[in-house]
């Protein structure tokens, strides 16, 4: 059981877009997502909503099987920009990583 | 060809294949005209067409029939049609029975068992036909004045419309205030407005108008009488010495709405911590606020972090929920809580920035006009949402952590099941809609009630402000959950549903009542007794044209419900039901049992 971390979202504005809370969970993201699987990219995002970084780092490798192709941004209903995001983690994780 | 006695005309629609495709039309009608009745039988396309109608209106005009059977559909859609009919042909409209051959029959049976039934409801109906008299409507002087009962929203907005037709109105209020909840509640769902200007705007107009009388701290203690001549004893509570007021009204509007659930001792910590608050109160502190800080403030105390429950105490399921003392669980939606919830967190989060929001939802119910905008706002302004089920719902307890006094613990079905705890300084239930209690005033008008404690209307969509007594009509919230705009919709049905029947002044209801034969009646006194009316019927003493007096049953006709429970204990056969007496059901069953249209 994790605690909902309230100052994750102000700690990661500094690497990403501030559009988590955009996101309404609809998982069409993850629908189309040619490359990861098991909710990716909408797990990471509900991650960044509920302030779960340690959830982030331990599955921060499927981080790295993203290459950008942009159809989650392109499909997402709700302008929340899954593909940005995600590129913002791994700015994120980069900075975090032996911290 | 013999002259009959009686002269049916019996008239048989092919309903455009809804009924031939199944009944053989043409044989009925052969097998018809062999009824001792029976002069004319005929077949048509449609018989509720102009040229069907016509047909019944020619064969009346030329003394060919003096009563009229239609095979058709079923009554409740036509038989008011027929009557029409009937009526412009210059006969009385009573003359008239219908037989059922499309729902109770093509629509069942097929083949011959079609045939056959069709036939033998048509020999019935002819059989009850050729007793049939012609009856005048009870003719009921109504009192020009309408009365409504409860003075929220509904109330308000049902007295206005009402008095606007140029119709009296009283409206009783049981508080000291009129407006109901809306005097308790800020900015509203979904569009903004504040419900106090609402309230001064209506409340205004209500005490202004020259035909609209208000009592209110008054309840109502009795009502009893009729359509339009219902009399009620009023009970004013600054009344030191109680003496009743009676009011004389031609209808009665019930509006006397709801009130918000109150969790018990320990539901979500409510009662246990005082940081765990309803949304009623919730929606009073934001509009007492004044503050211009930056976090929402309570009890002088900043609030960094609230969680809003949704479904508290509505959407109740056997097994799961512990029902009330009483037995009751309410299963139903509440309707307005979700709507509510988002607007207040939309409010804090665009007054107060620096206040965070977690609302947990079994599901999002932003159902009308306007309500779904203020989901997308709620999610704009960063409101975490997360969801629960029924079954497994968010655990509210105490916080170590001096920050946070309360953790409230959910699965969030969200975040794939997991469990995530959220420190929290406000919890915040969104309580529903409850009936306030009025079984006590329904018993006394013999108004049905719901399963779920509203009152209940005749049918939710053909009938939606009636009750089944005639002249008592329903708003608002005391039926079912609704926003205010949904109650003023209702208030405006029911408005114009009693200023019509009152429009008049006088009221005609349809004669089929009871009737005494007053050479029969030996003043048993067995019919009253068995009627189940309070007032239908009397004992009362008559002069017999020997000059003697006697006892006598008296009906009187605007309270007898046509039940019949008078005619089937009275030992002379003396009392009896127009349209519907023992002879007619006597000759019916004779008629489906011979084999007068078999083949
Ligand atoms: C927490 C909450 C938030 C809400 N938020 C919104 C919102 O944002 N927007 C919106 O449109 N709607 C909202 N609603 C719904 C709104 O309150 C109702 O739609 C509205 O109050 C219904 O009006 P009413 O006249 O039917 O009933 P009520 O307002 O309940 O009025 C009924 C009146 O009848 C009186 N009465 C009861 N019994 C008797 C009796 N026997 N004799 C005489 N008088 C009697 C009562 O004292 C009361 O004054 C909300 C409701 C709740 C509970
Ligand atoms: S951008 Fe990344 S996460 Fe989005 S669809 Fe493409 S591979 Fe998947
Ligand atoms: S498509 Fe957009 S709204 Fe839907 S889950 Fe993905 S990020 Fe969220
Ligand atoms: S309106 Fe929403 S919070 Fe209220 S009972 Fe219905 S689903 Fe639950
Ligand atoms: S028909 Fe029913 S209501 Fe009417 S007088 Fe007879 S018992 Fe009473």
């Amino acid at each position: 059981m994790s605690s909902v971390n309230l100052a994750f979202a102000k700690e990661l504005k500094a690497y990403s877009e501030d559009t988590a809370l955009e996101c309404f969970n609809c998982g069409t993201c993850s629908a189309i997502c040619p490359l990861v699987h098991d909710n990716f990219p909408r797990r990471m995002i509900r991650y960044i909503q509920v302030g779960a970084k340690d959830k982030i780092l331990e599955n921060a490798n499927d981080l790295w099987r993203c290459l950008h192709c942009g159809l989650c941004t392109h499909t997402c209903p709700r302008q929340a920009d899954p593909g940005e995001i995600i590129l913002g983690l791994k700015r994120f994780v980069v900075a975090n990583w032996r911290a | 060809m013999e002259e009959k006695k009686n002269k049916v005309g019996v008239y048989i629609c092919y309903c455009g294949g809804n009924i031939s495709d199944h009944v053989d039309v043409e044989e009925v009608r052969n097998r018809a005209l062999k009824l001792p009745d029976v002069t004319v039988a005929r077949t048509n396309m449609f018989m509720c067409s102009d040229p069907g109608q016509e047909m019944i209106i020619e064969d009346l005009k030329s003394g060919k029939i003096d009563r009229v059977v239609v095979a058709s559909c079923a009554p409740s859609l036509h038989e008011t049609t027929f009557r029409g009919a009937i009526e412009r042909a210059g006969s009385n409209p009573f003359i008239y029975e219908h037989a059922n051959i499309r729902e109770q029959v093509s629509w069942v049976h097929h083949g011959d068992p079609a045939t056959d039934k069709a036939a033998i409801l048509i020999a019935s109906a002819t059989a009850k036909a050729k007793h049939l008299k012609p009856l005048a409507p009870i003719h009921v002087d109504a009192k020009r004045h309408a009365t409504v009962i409860g003075g929220g929203i509904a109330g308000i907005k049902t007295a206005l419309d009402i008095a606007g037709q140029g119709i009296d109105v009283t409206l009783i209020e049981r508080s000291p205030l009129l407006g109901g909840q809306l005097n308790s509640l800020g900015q509203l769902a979904p569009y903004g407005d504040h419900a106090s200007d609402i309230l001064k705007e209506l409340i205004d107009q209500v005490t202004g108008h020259t035909a609209i009388t208000i009592h209110t701290n008054t309840k109502v203690e009795a009502v009893s009488g009729y359509v339009g001549n219902f009399s009620l004893n009023l009970l004013k509570k600054s009344d030191p010495e109680n003496i009743p007021l009676t009011l004389d009204t031609g209808a009665i509007v019930m509006a006397t709405g709801s009130v918000s659930y109150t969790p018990f001792k320990g539901e979500y910590g409510f009662g246990q911590y005082e940081s765990v608050i309803t949304l009623p109160e919730l929606i009073r502190l934001l509009k007492a606020n004044t503050s211009s800080r930056s976090m929402l403030e309570v009890n002088g105390k900043p609030i960094k972090n609230m969680v809003m429950i949704h479904c508290v105490g509505s959407r109740q399921i056997p097994g799961i929920h512990p029902p009330k003392e009483n037995g009751t669980l309410n299963e139903y939606c509440s309707r307005t809580c979700c709507s509510a919830m988002l607007n207040a967190a939309n409010q804090i989060r665009e007054t107060f920035p620096e206040t965070s929001i977690y609302e947990m939802y079994r599901d999002i119910r932003t159902y009308g006009r306007g309500q779904e905008e203020l989901y997308m706002q709620a999610s704009a302004n960063k409101v975490v949402f997360m969801r629960y089920e029924a079954d497994e719902p968010p655990e509210v307890s105490k916080n170590d952590d001096p920050d946070y006094p309360l953790q409230v613990r959910i699965k969030d079905g969200l975040t794939f099941n997991e469990s995530l705890t959220v420190p929290a300084d406000l919890v915040v239930l969104a309580t529903g809609i409850e009936p306030n209690d009025v079984t006590n005033l329904a018993s006394q008008m013999k108004l049905p009630i719901g399963t779920d404690r509203f009152l209940l209307e005749v049918h939710p969509k053909l009938r939606p402000v009636e009750f089944p007594i005639t002249g008592i009509f329903l708003a608002g919230t005391c039926q079912a959950p609704m926003d205010s705009g949904e109650a003023c919709n209702a208030a405006g049905a029911a408005a114009v549903k009693a200023s019509a029947l009152l429009s008049k002044g006088y009221i005609e209801l349809d004669p089929f009542v009871a009737e005494v034969d007053t050479d029969k009646c030996q003043g048993h006194g067995a019919c009253v007794e068995a009627c189940i009316k309070e007032g239908a019927l009397t004992l009362m003493e008559v002069i017999n044209p020997d000059g003697n007096p006697v006892k006598q049953a008296q009906v009187t006709p605007a309270m007898c419900l046509g039940c019949g429970a008078c005619a089937a204990v009275c030992p002379e056969g003396a009392i009896d039901i127009n349209g519907w007496a023992l002879k007619q059901y006597e000759d019916m069953v004779d008629a489906i049992v011979s084999d007068s249209v078999a083949v």
